[in-house]
């Protein structure tokens, strides 16, 4: 009996077996497979040579991607960490109030539901240089415009704060249930024993909101690897390359270029390097943990 | 109610179709017959409203059906070669960029239009384009000689010098005929942000590429040697290029507002539409916003003229066509149905309906007969001056490539992350290494000083 169970166990997983190798295992598999080779359309039909080294060369002589990576790099550092910093602010300052907390979680989630198409588009207005809301502001302050999209150090800043303004709503959500979840009795303990409420924040509320921190800092860090619409509509990469990204890079090597196999390799340095970032993030946690 | 018999009805039905249609009016239309409907591929450009009413008119004149997929610009080509790689492609006709063209020229996905009718041709009076719509496949080039009839063109876009009338006149101004009066007129008319005299699209990618090379080519400067006799020696770091490119950069930055960095067409078109630029460099297919009173502040203010001439007096501009192609795994009866559209687009009724309702038509006879009077189309003769010189530029299958690198390269120039030497020499290098892995017989000029 105890055999048919075990039996039985692994079996049901045979459709969620089928279902990942169909949906993830086999198409990982092909971009591994794209990315050694050198794919080409002749005469209505595909050939696909295997160069192996082909797609690494043009990795290496690639002069667009140092600046990508450093751009995504500081993109994802500035973003994320602005965006936890503003979401536990927000969620621990409506979680003090009595009222409207329901009102306050409605309206902080509408930047969220907005597609990113229409984010960019709404923000690309919003900063265009002679008929934009903020330079009309400024010219009515008698402060002189500012180039939000067109200035190579300014740009990169201008693309970040899009993407706060459409995620903090994210980090807020899962922040404020987590810290609505505290244990009372916890919290009025430290009280009673007389902590302050700087000593509350560090050594209780922030400790008993790590699990949560973790889950927005890690959801929040993969999708500002894959960030690609807004940057496109903005400023697609530009100008020059200030603001590329390796999504967007990725992009035109796929689908302006027509470079199959180089954008398959650069598929996988991308997952590779979210990959690696979940590995140390994972290693970092326990290693607070202890 | 009176009861007809049916002979006598069908001849009186006749009779009245006849009466009241102009004899010229039947004979402009080709008679296609009843076909299959069709699914089109289609750019949302701003041409586009014209083509769809051209399309509505086909269908109330033919009862035939047009299925069209309006896409983004950035999804058309996408759409289009997961289309051709498929096992039958959902589109019978695809509107493509002239551009992506030779990527489906050279990949065998297109069907010969003859291949689907040896009688079809085309008009004698309709314009080539450089010849973008045949393709050599022996010397892997554009051209009739030699080359199979692939596409046609739907629309011959192309840049023109817009300006406002009103104000020129004013300042006493002449519509200028060189680089260097654009310079000097729009010294005149600038007045810090709240007048720009000129602008041109500075942003990185095509649009640099695509608006910097009309001044190349009237400067004398050329990308590649000789590409259609399979000389791919790189030009691009050529004295000439680099005067063009010095006078681009000066341009933008003196003439237009500060964010010339990633000006795009939309900001082009916004800024002479609301009357804050007073000149422009911008394609034909952005026209009929201007005379559009719920878009533009400047009705009938503006004119055109053909882009203007280097110093040494020659002229450049580089024609942006869309051309339309048919797929080769559509089916036959598709494809022919997809000819049928395009014989009766091709005719002279549809295109004086295209370029009253905004399009650019593609035949001779319809800039010469009487609605090239109308005051809406009254860019015409700046149009055909300017088509006497308007030439196809990056015809090769590296095309695609070959944009991406000059775009990037003369952006960065611009924004004074290099010298124009270093951008262009950067450039060159760049194309000559990827005419190099391809096998191209290549090399390139001596490095410009940087």
């Amino acid at each position: 009996m105890d055999f048919l169970n075990r039996t039985f166990r692994h079996w049901s997983l045979l459709p969620a077996v089928v279902l990942f190798v169909l949906l993830t295992a086999y198409p990982v598999a092909n971009l591994v497979r794209m990315s050694v080779s050198t794919i080409e359309f002749a005469q209505g039909t595909e050939t696909w040579t295997f160069t192996p080294l082909r797609n690494f060369a043009l990795l290496r002589a690639d002069e667009v991607i140092p600046p990508a990576v450093r751009n995504t790099l500081i993109f994802v550092v500035a973003a994320v960490a602005i965006e936890m910093v503003l979401g536990l602010a927000l969620a621990l300052l409506v979680a003090g109030v009595s009222r409207g907390k329901g009102l306050v979680r409605t309206v902080m989630i509408l930047p969220i539901l907005v597609p990113p198409v229409a984010i960019g588009s709404m923000w690309k207005l919003l900063y265009n240089y002679d008929f934009g809301i903020f330079n009309q502001a400024l010219t009515a302050l008698h402060l002189p415009p500012v180039n939000w999209l067109g200035s190579t150090s300014i740009a990169l800043w201008s693309v970040i704060l899009v993407d706060v303004w459409h995620w903090v709503p994210f980090v807020f959500l899962i922040l404020f249930a987590a810290v609505e979840a505290l244990p009372i009795d916890v919290l009025e303990a430290a009280r009673v024993d007389g902590a302050t409420r700087s000593q509350l924040l560090r050594r209780v509320v922030l400790p008993l909101l790590k699990p949560a921190i973790v889950v927005a800092l890690l959801f929040r860090t993969i999708l500002a690897f894959k960030v690609f619409d807004e940057v496109f509509l903005l400023t697609s990469g530009g100008p020059g390359t200030s603001t590329e990204l390796v999504t967007l890079h990725l992009y035109k090597v796929f689908f302006e270029q027509n470079q199959l196999g180089y954008g398959a390799l650069l598929s996988l340095a991308l997952i590779a390097a979210i990959l690696a970032f979940l590995l140390v993030g994972r290693q970092a946690t326990k290693a607070v943990r202890v | 109610m009176i009861h007809y018999p049916k002979i006598a009805r069908a001849l009186l039905f006749a009779a009245v179709f006849v009466l009241a249609a102009p004899a010229d009016a039947q004979k402009a239309f080709a008679d296609v017959g009843k076909q299959p409907p069709i699914t089109l591929l289609v750019g949302s450009t701003p041409w586009y409203p014209a083509f769809e009413k051209v399309v509505g008119m086909y269908e109330d004149q033919t009862g035939n059906k047009i299925k069209l997929d309006v896409t983004p610009f950035g999804g058309i080509l996408e759409k289009a070669r997961n289309a051709v790689r498929g096992g039958q492609s959902p589109y019978d006709l695809m509107l493509l960029d002239t551009q992506w063209t030779i990527e489906f020229y050279e990949g065998g996905f297109l069907s010969p239009l003859k291949d689907i009718d040896g009688s079809f041709d085309l008009p004698k009076e309709t314009l080539h384009y450089g010849d973008s719509g045949y393709w050599n496949a022996e010397k892997r080039w554009r051209t009739a000689n030699g080359g199979k009839l692939m596409a046609y063109t739907v629309l011959g876009n192309v840049q023109l010098l817009y300006y406002r009338s009103d104000v020129l006149k004013q300042a006493g101004l002449a519509p200028p005929k060189t680089w260097g009066e654009v310079m000097t007129a729009c010294s005149k008319l600038t007045d810090g942000s709240k007048q720009y005299g000129f602008v041109v699209r500075g942003e990185k990618g095509n649009a640099i590429r695509y608006d910097w090379m009309s001044v190349m080519l009237a400067e004398g400067g050329s990308v590649v040697k000789d590409p259609e006799a399979g000389d791919y020696t790189v030009t691009l770091n050529s004295p000439e290029s680099k005067v063009a490119l010095d006078q681009y950069i000066e341009l933008l930055k003196k003439c237009g507002p500060a964010n010339y960095g990633n000006l795009g067409q939309g900001d082009v078109i916004q800024l002479l539409a609301t009357g804050k630029a007073v000149m422009g460099d911008l394609v034909l297919a952005a026209w009929a916003t201007f005379d559009d009173p719920a878009k533009s502040a400047v009705v009938g203010k503006m004119e055109t003229v053909p882009l203007p001439r280097g110093r040494t007096g020659k002229s450049g501009a580089v024609i942006g066509n869309w051309n339309a192609v048919i797929p080769k795994n559509a089916s036959d009866a598709q494809k022919k149905a997809a000819l049928a559209f395009s014989k009766w687009f091709l005719s002279e009724g549809a295109q004086r309906a295209f370029a009253l309702a905004g399009g650019i038509p593609n035949r001779s006879d319809v800039f010469t007969s009487d609605i090239a009077k109308d005051p809406k189309l009254r860019w015409m003769p700046a149009y055909l001056e300017e088509m006497k010189f308007a030439r196809q530029e990056l015809g090769y299958a590296e095309g695609a490539q070959v944009e991406q690198i000059i775009g990037l390269r003369l952006n960065q120039a611009l924004i004074g992350e290099m010298s124009s030497g270093k951008a262009l020499n950067t450039a060159a290098r760049e194309i000559e290494e990827l005419f190099k892995k391809n096998g191209r017989k290549t090399g390139m000029l001596a490095a410009l000083p940087e």
